[in-house]
């Protein structure tokens, strides 16, 4: 398999077009009653998305796979600003490390003092292949409104031990039980045109 | 040449021993059953047996059908013939349970050289024995013991147990949560698997559920060893008195 760089996507009014990541920063602004949802698959170098929602209505949400083998060094940052009440956003960000990688994540939720009745969430979860992999994630909430829904969480670890004896115990092989569980871990998460690119990834590395 | 013959065997997590040299035998076809109470060690050896991680085996041996046991892998194992029934199910979200068991059943016949099925041949074997055990279409489309309940579970179990064909079954306290409804559904399905080429070791702390499965030995585990073995009476010796004659 050979990477030629991270792969994103935009749907907007219903409709799934591509995204060139090879600048490495995007940025949007949402308008009133409109709603985008990004996806990206990250595998190198790294990687800013900021999104602004301007006006009442505006939604987002950011999702974003992050494989990282080998010695790589990976910066991901997700930036949204509520610039208007009553706007929604969403991060969602799933991870898979080996070998010596390891990823920066930075996600940021700014919400001023005007805006009310804002949305926010972030939830970041990683699996660790190696003892020497890493992740460092920070989450950044910075909220000076006080009417705002406002929740991040985020968790690392290797694969649960207990979920891949009870697949190992059934006759299936490490190899094959671990790739069943990352398949899991990230069920549902990304369209097809990136999905297919993920199990390429899992079936060449993992 | 024994069936199951477990040598000498010190075991435990860490540096903390919970085997501390055991032995047993089972020959082919028997069903014994293994009592005690509770840090006995029961459910540490069950887990060895068929390979967990989180314990280290420090002496001894376990040889199943004249193989070295200890020295395969637990997918080996179970592909070997070895099979348990988790006493605590492990939920696993996003691995849909028919998924599951056709690449569990396809990884045994590859390890056997048999042809894998496809999922025709799959889908017309599991709705056969599905049926037999009262698990419903629904239940084979929800992820791998999500949301079930535990009477629930143990049939899923056991259902796993009758698909996959084992021929040595280790069940771990196959009755802890179940109502007697379950566990006459679960004691049934374990029942008709009784043949003279399929042996069963049951762990248990009640008498309760030798009244539906009936062992050939019940054996008496009491800190990490078996210290005592006989008949069913034993276990009606037990019911009565308790485990303080032992300790």
């Amino acid at each position: 398999m050979k990477i030629t760089g991270n792969i994103g996507f935009i749907r907007k009014n219903n409709v799934l077009s591509p995204l060139d990541l090879t600048g490495g920063e995007l940025s949007f602004s949402v308008d009133r009653d409109e709603t985008i949802q990004i996806y990206c698959l990250h595998l190198i170098g790294s990687l800013n998305i900021k999104v602004q929602l301007q006006k009442e209505g505006a939604r987002c949400s950011l999702n974003c796979v992050y494989l990282s083998h080998q010695k790589a060094r990976n910066n991901l940052s997700f930036e949204v600003i509520h610039n208007e009440r009553q706007t929604s956003s969403e991060q969602i960000v799933r991870g898979i490390l080996l070998d010596q990688a390891s990823m920066n994540f930075l996600g940021t939720i700014r919400i001023p003092p005007n805006s009310q009745k804002c949305v926010g969430t972030q939830n970041h979860r990683a699996v660790l292949l190696s003892d020497e992999a890493s992740v460092s994630a920070i989450p950044e909430l910075e909220i000076y409104a006080d009417d705002v829904q406002c929740s991040h969480g985020s968790a690392v670890g290797p694969l649960d031990e207990n979920a891949l004896f009870y697949l190992q115990s059934r006759g299936i092989d490490k190899k094959q039980a671990t790739q069943i569980l990352l398949k899991a871990f990230l069920t549902d998460l990304m369209p097809n045109e990136i999905q297919t690119v993920i199990d390429e990834w899992m079936a060449e590395y993992v | 040449m024994a069936f199951l013959e477990i040598k000498d065997l010190h075991a435990g997590i860490g540096e903390k021993e919970i085997i501390k040299g055991l032995n047993l035998t089972i020959e082919k076809g028997e069903v014994h059953a293994i009592m005690g109470p509770n840090g006995s060690g029961k459910s540490t050896l069950s887990n060895i047996i068929a390979g967990h991680p989180a314990y280290t085996v420090y002496g001894g041996s376990i040889l199943f059908k004249g193989k070295d046991l200890l020295s395969l892998s637990p997918d080996e194992r179970a592909n070997s013939g070895v099979f348990l029934a988790f006493q605590y199910p492990t939920e696993l979200p996003g691995v849909g349970t028919a998924l599951f068991l056709k690449t569990a059943l396809n990884a045994k016949r590859k390890f056997l050289g048999e042809k894998e099925l496809d999922a025709v041949q799959f889908m017309k074997r599991l709705k056969t024995r599905a049926t037999a055990l009262g698990i419903t279409d629904e239940m084979l489309k929800r992820p791998v013991n999500v949301g079930f309940s535990g009477g629930e579970k143990k049939k899923i179990e056991t259902f796993q147990m009758a698909f996959l064909e084992p021929d040595f079954c280790i069940l771990d306290e196959m009755d802890s949560g179940l109502d007697i409804d379950a566990l006459k559904v679960v004691s049934d399905g374990i029942n008709v698997m009784r043949e003279p080429h399929r042996s069963f070791l049951m762990i248990t702390h009640y008498q309760r559920l030798l009244n539906y499965i009936r062992p050939d030995v019940v054996h008496i585990m009491v800190d990490g060893r078996i210290v005592r073995s006989g008949d069913m009476s034993l276990a009606l010796y037990l019911e009565e008195k308790g485990y303080e004659d032992y300790r």
